[in-house]
């Protein structure tokens, strides 16, 4: 059963990515500017200029431009990039490994800290608990991520000389941009956390469970967990893509290498390659993050499973 | 919750075990090893491959040497090359090589090394640089000539840059496309040991090095055994690096930013002039700019010496023509020169009919003198429209700022959709006149949209029909002086290029004799031990 629904999940994922390969494409190649502008000496003629355009393909019309990018990527070529002047795969390559470490040890930290305070902003029986709680949460959520990293190195690094200030050479240094990443996520995988268990609490096989005389922590790690859980991996499995781009704003203050550095950086300068290439990554990320997710789902709950077939 | 316990022992220990780790982290404190931070604009090169990359970073300078070194008061002095001659009319160069040179890979430079090198460049989108060339001819083992396709005037320009840096021509033609990203081989004072894209490059003393240039006091290798160039793209990061000790020399430090610097203890400046300008271009074919007196008088509005000490702090030069001090071509009459004069200004604006109304705006008729002033999404260029905005109220013009994104801003000069902008060039060539001026690039890079015959005709005579490079600096020098009497633009400032160092552990040069970092100055540096 389980195995079936995802077969015609993962068939659904074709037709999806050439949308999205489309819309990527487009997108890209409507930005005003063009990459020829970031590459071009001083000194060259117009000719010059037409002749680098032909050479990267940018005078053909879009439409074959798009049907060359996809044939190479369906054959496993990604193209070179136009200001980096390296193939495309080869810089993801090189940046993916520190996204995926970074992102993965964000991902479990926020996933982690975030349940445990999601749990104890819906039992706490004491209201100031819970509004301590909240008010991190709400906190977490809103905080600039820029801001949280600058207060962080000077605390950590510049006050108390715990960890590097910026870097990503050592373990030392994936302290600050974990905790940076981490506390976005935990506020929001808390307050799911918090609303499921709420909603799961009001039901009426709670109040049965109750009277049936069980302790509180049985109730709540029996069964109304595994019942909250179902939005949280959800939510979860959602951000499973921005493990790979969501760390843009850290990439960039604590000076590591990644693919949102690199997305940032090619789209500052329109090279069309990279930026398509990592724009496909990410979507992918995403789609296999939601599907994992909706396996997941329709593992733990039933209803879901015999819903869709 | 057995999960929870030893996720947090673990994290726990994580911790403990890291603050352990960074107690010894203080690279700095090590002997002869040095961190150095790339400047913003060197950020993400792919390669230290001179031939094919298109950015090369401080890091290849120190690879590789070049035939000519250019001094920061834009001179040219041997290096490779010995001593060099050009024949009168242009069509051949001579040049002696330096005699016991050899690469890092144990292979000897000489003749054969250049004959093998200059033609590696044919295909790739560096050609440019020696596409005057025909062929090389190896005279002897330390003398080669150039036979030219057509005078070079520019060719010392050309071969002292850092991409005419020579590379081994065994271990080039070795490596293919690997060369420059795993291995690069030169002659310079350092030898690349890795090179982490995106992070930081490793470089390790060349001990034989014994070449040097006339440029630094040190003849022999290098006084640092051991230098790691990190890439840190946010300026507030680096700074506290600097502060915190994990990084010893700053390179492009914002101006802005040396105030700030300057209250650290242990926190030295080192500035050498910059070899840009930034400046506002008019757009001629604009209402109301096609008048000349409205031009004249936006020039006349811009004072250069209340910018130079409100946004820079005094550091830096004011400009009052297109190009830097240091370049001959740079060097016109004093009475074109552009310079603040707001009663001129004012009258001249009287004079094209733009009369002063009670409100203090101007207008002809019913049409009110408002104009539109872009700008790149860059805090400076920002800072530096928004007083040019208040000094052009003063004679009545109403600026409107409007903010883009660096790749979005030109194609707006290419729809021809504006009218003044601030912006900047970082050149050190009088061709830079042909570049933003010549009519066969109107929009970009001609964003005052200038067209003219005599402009024409004297952009072709200083671009081509130059045969030496006096008949060069002489023939660039009309040209310039013709665009400033035109009023296309106003020049605003010349930037310096700021390094700042811990004074507590690198001893840099006090005065650093070359333009922009390079094995001249590391040369002569020291770590302080």
């Amino acid at each position: 059963m389980i195995v079936r629904y995802s077969l015609q999940r993962l068939l659904m994922l074709i037709p999806v990515s050439v949308s999205i390969s489309i819309v990527i494409f487009l997108i890209v190649h409507m930005l005003p500017g063009d990459p020829i502008d970031n590459l071009i000496r001083v000194g060259s003629s117009p000719q010059d200029r037409a002749a680098l355009a032909a050479k990267y393909g940018l005078d053909r019309s879009l439409v074959v431009q798009y049907f060359v990018w996809i044939g190479n990527i369906v054959s496993g070529d990604f193209g070179q990039a136009i200001v980096l002047r390296r193939p495309v795969a080869d810089l993801i390559a090189q940046n993916l490994p520190y996204s995926l470490t970074l992102g993965a040890l964000a991902f479990a930290f926020s996933s982690i800290v975030g349940m445990i305070l999601g749990t104890i902003a819906a039992v706490a029986k004491r209201p100031a608990v819970e509004q301590v709680v909240k008010g991190f949460i709400l906190f977490g959520s809103t905080v600039p991520g820029f801001w949280l990293a600058l207060l962080m190195i000077l605390l950590f690094s510049v006050t108390l000389g715990w960890f590097p200030v910026s870097g990503a050479k050592t373990w030392s240094a994936l302290v600050l941009p974990v905790l940076t990443i981490g506390f976005g996520g935990i506020a929001l995988v808390a307050r799911v956390t918090r609303v499921a268990l709420l909603d799961v609490g009001h039901e009426d096989f709670v109040t049965l469970l109750h009277a049936k005389g069980l302790s509180r922590a049985t109730i709540l790690f029996r069964h109304l967990l595994p019942h909250a859980l179902v939005p949280v991996v959800t939510i979860l499995a959602l951000r499973i893509g921005w493990i790979l781009g969501g760390a843009v704003t850290a990439e960039f203050v604590f000076g590591r290498p990644g693919l949102g550095s690199l997305l940032i950086r090619s789209l500052g300068q329109r090279d069309y390659p990279v930026v398509q290439g990592c724009l496909l990554m990410l979507a992918l990320a995403v789609m296999l993050g939601t599907l994992i997710g909706d396996i997941l789902q329709a593992a733990m709950d039933p209803r879901i499973r015999e819903a869709s077939t | 919750m057995r999960y929870m316990a030893k996720t947090l022992l673990l994290f726990g220990s994580a911790i403990m075990s890291t603050s352990l780790l960074t107690m010894n982290f203080s690279p700095a404190a090590v002997a002869q090893e040095a961190t150095i931070a790339f400047s913003a604009g060197e950020l993400g090169a792919t390669s230290y491959d001179p031939i094919k990359a298109s950015t090369l970073n401080s890091a290849n300078a120190l690879i590789y040497d070049r035939l000519v070194e250019q001094g920061a008061d834009q001179s040219f002095h041997p290096h490779l090359a010995t001593s060099w001659e050009e024949s009168p009319d242009g069509m051949t160069w001579v040049f002696k090589l330096r005699e016991g040179v050899t690469f890092h890979d144990g292979e000897p430079f000489n003749a054969d090394t250049i004959a093998a090198w200059i033609p590696e460049f044919e295909g790739t989108e560096n050609a440019f640089m020696t596409e005057a060339i025909d062929r090389v001819e190896v005279v002897d083992p330390l003398t080669v000539k150039f036979v030219m396709k057509r005078p070079e005037p520019n060719m010392l320009y050309n071969l002292a840059s850092t991409f005419m840096g020579v590379p081994s021509p065994k271990s080039y033609k070795a490596m293919g496309a690997d060369y420059g990203v795993t291995t690069a081989i030169g002659t310079g004072p350092f030898k690349l040991d890795s090179f982490a894209i995106g992070l930081e490059t490793v470089l390790s003393r060349n001990g034989d090095y014994a070449w040097a240039s006339d440029l630094s006091v040190n003849q022999g290798a290098a006084k640092i055994a051991k230098i790691t160039f990190r890439e840190i793209p946010d300026q507030s990061t680096a700074f506290l690096e600097l502060k915190t000790g994990g990084v010893d020399v700053l390179l492009g430090v914002p101006t802005d930013f040396l105030s700030i610097l300057k209250k650290e203890a242990n926190v030295a400046t080192v500035t050498i002039p910059g070899t840009g300008i930034n400046y506002m271009p008019i757009n001629t074919t604009a209402e109301p700019f096609t008048d000349i007196k409205v031009r004249q008088s936006t020039a006349l509005a811009v004072n250069q010496k209340a910018i130079l000490d409100s946004v820079y702090n005094g550091v830096g030069q004011e400009a009052h023509h297109f190009l830097i001090n240091s370049l001959p071509a740079g060097k016109v009459k004093s009475e074109l020169e552009i310079s603040y004069d707001p009663a001129k200004a004012k009258q001249l604006l009287d004079e094209a009919g733009w009369a002063m109304k009670d409100d203090g705006a101007r207008a002809k008729g019913d049409q009110s003198l408002k104009v539109k002033l872009f700008t790149q999404n860059d805090t400076e260029f920002k800072r530096l429209a928004q007083v040019v905005q208040a000094q052009l109220k003063d004679i009545g013009m109403d600026a409107e700022i409007t903010v883009f994104d660096s790749s979005t801003i030109r194609d707006e000069y290419k729809r021809n959709a504006h009218q003044l902008a601030v912006r900047g060039y970082d050149w050190n060539n009088a061709d830079i006149l042909d570049w933003f001026f010549s009519g066969n690039r109107l929009g970009y890079p001609n964003v005052s949209m200038w067209q003219d015959a005599k402009s024409e005709e004297l952009n072709e005579k200083a671009m081509k029909a130059s045969t030496n490079s006096a008949e060069r600096i002489a023939n660039f020098l009309e040209y310039h002086e013709y665009l400033l009497s035109q009023f296309l633009f106003v020049p605003i400032y010349q930037p310096t290029t700021n390094i700042a160092y811990n004074t507590g552990t690198v001893r840099v040069p006090k005065t650093i004799r070359v333009p922009r970092f390079r094995s001249q100055t590391v040369l002569d540096m020291e770590v302080v031990k």
